[in-house]
């Protein structure tokens, strides 16, 4: 028996990193999953390694495009008959620039990845769930939807909006079976970080990868970077039905870095 | 399997309400768990309902002294061999006043049942989670941890400083392979709710039933939390999975607290 025993779950970003931790911990638990991501070939290479079999599903395409975020959420509605747990979950530093040079192409990535993309799954899945009566969303915010760093204002500007989003949302949705949350990770090395560190860091004025990792860890308690199941095992739990009561809630998986 | 297979907790106030529910989950997942509380007569009760056999032993205890802290955190060694989780749950407030009119004797009660009992039992927990490297502690706060309320300001005042202990702690142990946290239920119906609910109400210039819904049309379930909302947090926070969060002032309200 599995918590999320007969819940089917789609995932923004569900191939690699957090979201595909979540998709292995929420099929552990009985759950059937659609994942997503950009390229149809490293799709179809994850769900094989996932275990494959008739409880898991890829959907193609950029996230951050509206009619792929829908697209997702209604394919996985149409393929398994409903959808009880939406993970708003792909997102990451597209651009680094100071403000005073960030242009307005690039801001406007970000608002498409980080804000628009939730924003998008969020209403459609609400849509479907409002009429149940029933659902989990699941947005994957950051420690810097809370703090603020150089370099990456859009990133930190889209999670804070994220984070009001969800919180307005959860008020909205609270009598009707439905909850919203955000879990707020500190710094992971996932592949994402392993690809734009580099340059984030540049733009943070802290040179390289290793001292970005190092900075981010050294305002934790734990002094170290999270974990991709951390974030896994938070969503597990907010998926439940037992979770009912918990939404609004903005769940730090942070080592202890967050003041609040 | 359970996520708390051999873990060994103790739990002070655990005979009842949130403490109940979370001495039950603990004990679900697989962990032996120390109860505590003031009463035996009640504990025994508490201990036929659990049905748990060996694996649940009740240490009796007041939580306003040090000496009964530092007992039941010592008892729990002394009974199952080691402490992996401690959850300071007990606490309260009793002889509400809005603070023009408030007596150093309730606000001290306030601080010595919700701030010095926690401080109490996390440091005497520290005593063997340090050399082990290994532990979790789980500070039951409140909302009003994060937010205040008028005429309570013993309750809010005291849970303030527990999450400000939360925090500091979390710091000075995070290298350690201990996680420090606090849980902040929103308005739960237990049984200290509905003892001291009344007088509160009264200081806050409402009813019991006004209070429960004031509370809970400031969530956005608009009902009240229930012990069961808590004890999901805890087996989480307690568990090898919640390696990763600590220092962090959870919110289990129903969407009421702003942050």
């Amino acid at each position: 028996m599995g918590k999320l025993d007969g819940k089917v779950a789609c995932i923004t970003g569900g191939t690699r990193s957090i979201g595909r931790a979540m998709a292995e911990a929420f099929l552990a638990e009985g759950a059937t999953v659609v994942v997503n991501g950009r390229d149809a070939a490293k799709g179809a290479v994850a769900i094989a390694e996932m275990g494959g079999g008739p409880n898991i599903a890829f959907y193609a395409g950029d996230s951050s495009k509206q009619s792929v975020v829908e697209g997702l959420i209604d394919f996985t509605i149409e393929k398994f008959g409903k959808l009880d747990i939406c993970c708003l979950n792909s997102g990451g530093v597209n651009m680094t620039a100071p403000v005073a040079q960030m242009s307005d192409e690039e801001w406007n990535l970000e608002i498409d990845w980080n804000l628009n993309h939730v924003f998008w799954g969020m209403r459609r899945s609400l849509q479907h769930m409002i009429p149940r009566q029933s659902g989990r969303i699941i947005v994957t915010s950051s420690v810097e939807g809370k703090l603020g760093k150089p370099g990456i204002p859009g990133y930190v500007a889209t999670k804070h909006a994220v984070n009001g989003l969800v919180k307005s949302a959860a008020h909205e949705v609270g009598t009707l079976g439905i909850t919203v949350n955000a879990i707020l990770p500190g710094i992971i090395e996932t592949d994402i970080v392993r690809s734009t560190g580099p340059d984030s860091a540049v733009a943070m004025g802290l040179g390289t990868y290793e001292n970005l990792i190092a900075a981010f860890s050294s305002e934790a308690a734990t002094k170290k970077p999270n974990k991709v199941e951390e974030v896994a095992a938070v969503a597990v739990m907010m998926a439940t039905d037992a979770a009912r009561n918990i939404t609004g809630c903005l769940f730090p998986v942070d080592g202890g870095t967050l003041p609040y | 399997m359970g996520s708390l297979d051999g873990k060994v907790a103790c739990v002070t106030g655990g005979t009842r309400g949130i403490g109940l529910a979370i001495a039950k989950a603990f004990l679900d997942e697989g962990a032996k768990v120390v109860i505590n509380g003031r009463d035996k007569a009640k504990a025994q009760r508490t201990l036929d309902e659990l049905n748990a056999g060996a694996n649940v032993h009740f240490i009796a205890g007041d939580v306003k002294k040090r000496e009964d802290c530092e007992a039941v955190v010592d008892g729990t060694v002394a009974h199952f061999g080691r402490i992996d989780i401690l959850v300071a749950n007990a606490g309260g407030a009793a002889n509400h006043a809005p603070v023009a009119d408030l007596t150093d004797e309730a606000m001290e009660d306030a601080l010595v049942w919700n701030f010095w009992h926690t401080f109490w039992v996390m440091r005497r927990a520290f005593k063997y989670m340090i050399p082990q490297q290994s532990g979790r502690v789980i500070n039951v706060s409140s909302v009003d941890g994060k937010v205040g309320k008028p005429g309570i300001s013993t309750y809010v005042s005291s849970k303030h400083a527990v999450n400000g202990l939360t925090k500091s702690a979390a710091h000075e142990v995070g290298t350690l392979g201990i996680t420090v946290n606090a849980v902040c239920p929103g308005a739960i119906e237990t049984d200290v709710m509905m003892a001291e609910g009344p007088g509160a109400a009264v200081a806050m210039g409402t009813t019991y039933e006004g209070l429960l819904e004031m509370f809970a049309s400031e969530s956005a379930i608009k009902r009240l939390n229930e012990v069961e909302d808590v004890s999901l947090i805890a087996v989480l926070l307690a568990s090898d999975a919640g390696a990763g969060i600590t220092g962090s002032l959870i919110s289990i309200d129903g969407g009421t607290s702003p942050y």
